[in-house]
């Protein structure tokens, strides 16, 4: 009888660790977090890897809300980075290697939130056309310029209508379809619901009533660069 | 009739216990009017930001809770590209008077205003 109990529970640690979902609490997976508790965050200007050049302004609209719904200080991102701008900060690529606590200096900033824009497309001249949103988003200290807090969003949405059957007909109707879909997405609604995918890893800041007790929460690991 | 009273005392307790409820904050349609102004900026668009940080303010203050973070700061920025500074100072002062993480950069910006011509 112990034995096959035994045997049970072998096989049900092997399944549970098989599975590639992998899931761990936010203070084992972002330690810096909690030791650090920045409570302001300064959003610097998106880094733009797509192929759309626009993504960068449009997706930076997105950034502030639900940031500070996570209960953070967000500096208000159309003057900072009209005054990064004015210093000659126009992309957030020249500062990310750099040490940042001029960002504390200026600002008076706990931490940095760089943004970069990992794929922003659409397809056109496919039947089934898809769009894909990738954020990379991280958290770094002004203190020590050190990675607090890392993650990645990521949509894909379908944009084709679906409706699949209807011989030649049905393929040209497909082919309309998916151009006016495109033609009439709002992309910051799927950047919204990227930054979605990652928002809820964050640790909650200071304005939010869960502040230093969300330790023990669950989160899925993603896979370490 | 004791349990009809016994009822409605509970579905009263019941109903204030959802409705104290708030929402952290109202953004009314930040995002939105943020987005169209990216996307052309013009003088309407840029009035219905403005507005827009304005209804934030009226609408929290309706409902008593916190005006988001940067409201106050970006319309303390609208008057100063407007050149009122004065009204700008006002703004920041009032960012500063309820985010603390906000003193350092909005004293900054009050000592611009102050030493320009």
């Amino acid at each position: 009888m112990n034995k096959f109990k035994l045997i049970i529970i072998s096989l049900l640690i092997l399944t549970i660790t098989g599975c590639a979902n992998t899931f761990v609490t936010k203070e084992q997976e972002f330690p810096e977090m909690y030791n650090e508790k920045p409570r302001s965050l300064l959003i610097m200007p998106p880094i733009n890897m797509s192929t759309a050049a626009d993504a960068k302004d449009y997706y930076a609209t997105t950034v502030e809300m639900p940031i500070a719904f996570q209960g953070y200080y967000t500096f208000p991102y159309e003057l900072t980075s009209e005054i990064l701008k004015q210093e000659g900060i126009y992309d957030s690529e020249l500062v990310y290697d750099m040490p940042l606590n001029k960002f504390h200096e200026y600002f008076g900033a706990d931490a940095v939130l760089f943004t970069k824009i990992v794929k922003w497309d659409t397809s056109y001249l496919v039947v089934a056309s898809n769009l894909t949103v990738s954020i990379d988003a991280e958290i770094k200290s002004t203190k020590t310029s050190q990675t607090l807090w890392k993650y990645n969003g990521t949509v894909v949405i379908d944009l084709s209508g679906n409706n699949g059957s209807g011989g030649m007909a049905g393929l040209i109707a497909n082919i309309i379809n998916t151009a006016i879909n495109t033609a009439a997405a709002d992309y910051t609604k799927y950047a919204r619901q990227a930054n979605g995918r990652f928002i809820g890893t964050v640790p909650v800041g200071p304005y939010h009533p869960l502040y230093l007790k969300d330790q023990q929460i669950k989160i899925q690991q993603q896979p370490k660069q | 009739m004791q349990i009809k009273i016994l009822v409605i005392v509970c579905a009263t307790l019941f109903f204030t216990g959802c409705a104290t409820k708030k929402p952290m904050y109202d953004y009314d349609e930040y995002s939105e009017t943020f987005y169209a102004m990216k996307r052309e900026t013009s003088a309407e668009t840029q009035t219905e930001w403005k507005s827009t940080l304005e209804t934030i303010i009226i609408k929290s203050e309706e409902i008593n809770i916190r005006v988001p973070p940067g409201v106050y700061a970006n319309l303390g920025y609208l008057h100063l590209k407007a050149n009122d500074g004065s009204k700008a100072i006002s703004y920041f002062e009032l960012e500063k008077s309820i985010y603390p993480e906000a003193i350092h950069f909005m004293d900054r910006l009050i000592n611009r205003v102050k030493t320009q011509p």
